[in-house]
């Protein structure tokens, strides 16, 4: 029953994935793309957990847990890097 | 005599589907919400309501099953809101009006677009 279920859900978390990158390619403007890459990073995380729970291999949790850090890191490193870049643009002094 | 190994061991699978269940409802809405909602500020509602529940309800599911899940649930308790304040933050400084609804019952902002010095105190709605 168990097995069942985890297949079941990590295949919809995988359904809903492929659409959140056909929604990020398609999607207009920076925020709405960050948007989409974190809610594709939680499902991966989610597919990854679930595989290693259904094999009883716990080497998967250790990468879904730096999958986890990476997507975090990454999502900042994004925004940062996009912020400095409209700053510069501006050529004014931030209230930040 | 009761076997209450059996009788927890049966909890347990019964509690993975549960939460396996939910986890398909909310990752479906997640995803129909973030293909409908009108607003980048909407949308990161549905990114959130992916990461938190679904992804959330998957984890606890595995954690029903597998104990070393605890680790990843803590840290992604942390980074998925952080993550989302982060992107809500960008949008704001970057300048984008929030979706006031067809009736236009939220606050309004005044004639001309905003701009970052356009409000400099954002405390009370």
């Amino acid at each position: 029953m168990n097995t069942i279920a985890f297949t079941v859900t990590a295949l919809v978390f995988t359904g809903c994935a492929a659409a959140l990158l056909v929604r990020l390619v398609i999607s207009p403007g920076g925020a709405d793309k960050l948007t989409m890459l974190a809610a594709v990073s939680a499902l991966v995380l989610g597919i990854l957990a679930m595989f290693g729970t259904l094999s009883g291999r716990p080497a998967f949790l250790d990468v879904a847990l730096l999958y986890d850090i990476f997507g975090f890191l990454g999502i900042l490193a994004i925004a940062t890097f996009t912020r400095d870049l409209q700053k510069s643009d501006s050529e004014e002094p931030g209230d930040d | 005599m009761i076997e209450w190994g059996s009788i927890i061991a049966t909890a347990r699978e019964w509690a993975a589907t549960i939460l396996c269940v939910l986890a398909s409802v909310f990752a479906i809405g997640g995803t129909i919400g973030m293909f409908r909602f009108p607003d980048a500020f909407t949308r990161l509602h549905a990114s959130s309501l992916i990461g938190t529940s679904a992804v959330f309800s998957g984890l606890l599911a595995a954690l029903a099953i597998a104990t070393r899940i605890i680790v990843i649930m803590l840290f992604f308790l942390v980074s998925n809101p952080a993550a989302t304040h982060i992107i809500a933050r960008y949008a704001w400084k970057s300048g984008i009006d929030p979706w006031t609804g067809p009736l236009r019952t939220s606050r309004r902002r005044g004639p001309k677009r905003n701009t970052p010095e356009d409000r400099p105190d954002q405390g009370s709605p």
